[in-house]
């Protein structure tokens, strides 16, 4: 097992090495956003909402315009007779998206299926 | 500001916003602030049977902190320019 | 800027706001903030059951973070709704 002296040595030198190559540096979480650029990413937002597309633009806020968008809303329901759970997905076709990142819980460079 | 600047170009232009309330409005783009608050004219709302408290409103204002999302028409985006951009403004973030 | 409200003053608007309310009156004025003065105002109360009832309000001021929309009210058009025939479920509240 390494020593957690040993780990610290050598997030050291990594960083160090990263800090030559300029526009794949990850340091900070939106780098790994801004890497994701014209790719297909997936993104959470508040209230069961789940998107897929291509990543065109974004913002510090996490603000978004994402193209060739498939949104899938979730909505669930309690029998009231029953009391047995009912899950209802509904998608949609987007050319063009714009999100606004008041909403958004997360971003996936990968394009997680459902 | 590079939303703000996107939004700039729409102006005039049909386009379709949702908000977080799930009303869902179309109309032509008349002005947009730094706040993403947004002027719309000749409105109408998309599911009217559902949602009548419109029906006598032609231009509106959305503030927009309670704008979900907005379809911006297919033609009007252009991804390079949308691209250069992103990454000028990612780069001066720091 | 929040100019954008400038064209409404002292015309009919109509405010939808975050948690789901209609309120129909005369803007008296605004801010920055789109903190919006609503002078013989009124909230419409939709349902399924019955026509809209207009619950009379007088003047309000109303906080522009629980604004949500801003409708210039065309009233000529207003005035041929025949409310009462109108049956909708009242507007959800903003939710993010």
């Amino acid at each position: 097992m390494a020593s957690a002296s040993d780990g610290g040595e050598d997030q050291a030198t990594l960083a160090n090495q990263q800090t030559n190559i300029d526009e794949s540096t990850v340091k900070e979480p939106l780098d790994l956003v801004r890497l994701s650029l014209d790719e297909r990413v997936y993104v959470k937002l508040r209230n069961d909402r789940e998107l897929r597309g291509k990543l065109h633009s974004y913002d510090q806020h996490l603000n978004m315009l994402l193209g060739e968008v498939e949104e899938i809303t979730t909505i669930r329901e309690v029998d009231e007779e029953t009391y047995e759970e009912i899950i209802k997905s509904n998608k949609r076709s987007v050319p063009y998206l714009f999100v606004r990142g008041d909403a958004v819980t997360l971003i996936s460079p990968h394009e997680i299926r459902s | 500001m590079l939303f703000y600047s996107f939004f700039k170009t729409l102006v005039g232009k049909q386009i379709t916003v949702e908000l977080k309330n799930d009303l869902e409005i179309r109309g032509t783009l008349v002005s947009v602030d730094q706040y993403l608050n947004i002027k719309l004219e000749s409105v109408s709302v998309l599911d009217e049977e559902k949602y009548p408290h419109m029906k006598s409103v032609r231009d509106c204002f959305v503030r927009g902190s309670v704008v979900r999302y907005v379809q911006p028409p297919e033609e009007s985006v252009d991804v390079d320019i949308l691209h250069d951009a992103t990454r000028r403004e990612a780069r001066s973030a720091v | 800027m929040s100019s954008m409200l400038k064209p409404f003053l002292n015309s009919v608007i109509s405010i939808i706001t975050n948690d789901g309310r209609h309120i129909v009156g005369h803007l008296r004025g605004f801010d920055q903030q789109t903190n919006l003065i609503v002078e013989n105002c009124h909230e419409r109360v939709y349902s399924m059951e019955n026509g809209v009832e207009m619950a009379p309000l007088g003047l309000y001021v109303v906080r522009g973070d629980n604004v949500a929309l801003v409708g210039d009210v065309d009233e000529e058009l207003d005035q041929k709704l025949d409310l009462s025939a109108v049956r909708a479920k009242g507007l959800g509240p903003i939710q993010w």
